[in-house]
């Protein structure tokens, strides 16, 4: 940070109203407004400021005289966007005018044309395109679905979600963006869908896996179960003799291939002893010589 | 924001808002009958006020100011305009 008095340019005992003088010399010319083109001028009007925030005030300036503050002062001046930062944008309709450069555009060489060509297309541009968020359920994203978003401005828009999207996707809806100005079309709405997690299902690639629980008298003896899909819970057989980590395979019941078809439904059985502990079970194994005999860490333990 | 939010927001008195408005020096945007400041308007505010307090601009020469800082900016705008269809046709 450089010494105040030498960024206005003032001797260290200058009075008050010269500080003031000096200031506004300097910020008249470094004022980021008054010099639109000019982006260094901005640091430097801060600089100006600063040292301007500190000086003008006289208890600040004792106390940095008498070098109990440094130069940066006890505060910056707050930081904001300058009209210049808007002045080009499409908010500043109602502020800029076209006289200063009009006679340009009238006249009869290939500038004054290039002009007119450009104030016409711009007389009719095409509206912005607005981008939007949609979360929607795991199940949503295999099946497809009616969403409705609702809008900043309190309408609402219609969004057909097709069925097998995955997470971070964006539609895009034609024509439900921006207005365009005079003739030009509307923009397009774009839709990033965010898939939310589910607690039973998760997707890889196409298939979509799902840890499912079985007694131990399914797993010993095998049988039909329920499995829960994205679609709807269909029928299932457990073969004898499952066991926790074995995988079975649903065909065609995953998400929706965009060229046909479907992948597949992978659901990893998980045995579960009941609970609370059944004293009958807890007797038969007891008494279970073949099940103690056998050891199932042979390959991983000595 | 409405006229309140605009007024703590650049805290200045709704007489000095009248006189800006009055003067055509800030046209706000409207929803419904209600004025709506947006944040061009309040960066604009802060200009005036900078000419004013800060650089001892009287009424008069705020006039000029802003309407030689509009043309200025409704040139750059032009050319900005005119640059982007120049590089579109390039390409």
């Amino acid at each position: 940070m450089r010494n105040p008095y030498e960024v206005l340019g003032v001797a260290s005992t200058a009075p008050a109203a010269d500080i003031r003088r000096a200031y506004r010399k300097l910020a008249k010319k470094l004022h980021p407004d008054l010099n639109p083109g000019d982006k260094a001028a901005e640091e430097k009007f801060k600089q100006v400021a600063v040292a301007y925030d500190l000086l003008s005030d006289e208890e600040k300036r004792k106390r940095f005289d008498a070098g109990e503050i440094d130069a940066s002062g006890t505060e910056r001046p707050p930081q904001h966007p300058f009209y210049r930062d808007y002045a080009t944008s499409d908010h500043s309709r109602p502020y800029t005018e076209s006289y200063g450069y009009a006679d340009f555009a009238d006249g009869n060489d290939d500038l004054a044309e290039l002009l007119r060509r450009s104030a016409r297309a711009r007389a009719n541009r095409r509206g912005q395109d607005l981008h939007y968020r949609l979360p929607i359920e795991f199940v949503e994203s295999i099946t497809g679905a009616d969403k409705r978003v609702t809008l900043p401005d309190g309408s609402t828009l219609d969004v057909k979600v097709p069925p097998g999207l995955v997470d971070g996707q964006v539609l895009r809806l034609r024509g439900k963006g921006a207005p365009g100005v005079g003739e030009g079309a509307p923009g397009d709405a774009l839709v990033e869908v965010e898939v939310l997690p589910d607690r039973r299902f998760t997707r890889v690639g196409d298939d979509i896996t799902l840890d499912l629980p079985i007694s131990l008298s399914e797993a010993v003896l095998g049988g039909e179960i329920r499995v829960p899909t994205a679609t709807g819970a269909v029928t299932m057989t457990v073969p004898k003799g499952s066991n926790t980590g074995t995988t079975l395979r649903l065909k065609g019941k995953g998400a929706p291939r965009r060229s046909g078809g479907a992948g597949d439904q992978l659901v990893r059985l998980k045995v579960v002893l009941p609970k609370p502990p059944d004293p009958e079970l807890e007797q038969f194994v007891a008494n279970w010589e073949a099940g103690k005999a056998w050891n199932p860490r042979e390959d991983i333990a000595p | 924001m409405n006229r309140q939010d605009f007024l703590a927001c650049l805290d200045i008195q709704v007489q000095t808002l009248d006189f800006w408005l009055e003067q055509e020096w800030l046209v706000p945007g409207r929803v419904a009958a209600e004025m709506n400041f947006s944040d061009i308007d309040v960066a604009r505010g802060r200009l005036i006020q900078d000419l004013k307090t800060g650089f001892g601009v009287n009424d008069e020469g705020v006039d000029v100011i802003l309407h030689l800082l509009d043309q200025l900016h409704g040139f750059r705008r032009a050319f900005e305009d005119l640059y982007e269809d120049l590089k579109g046709t390039r390409r």
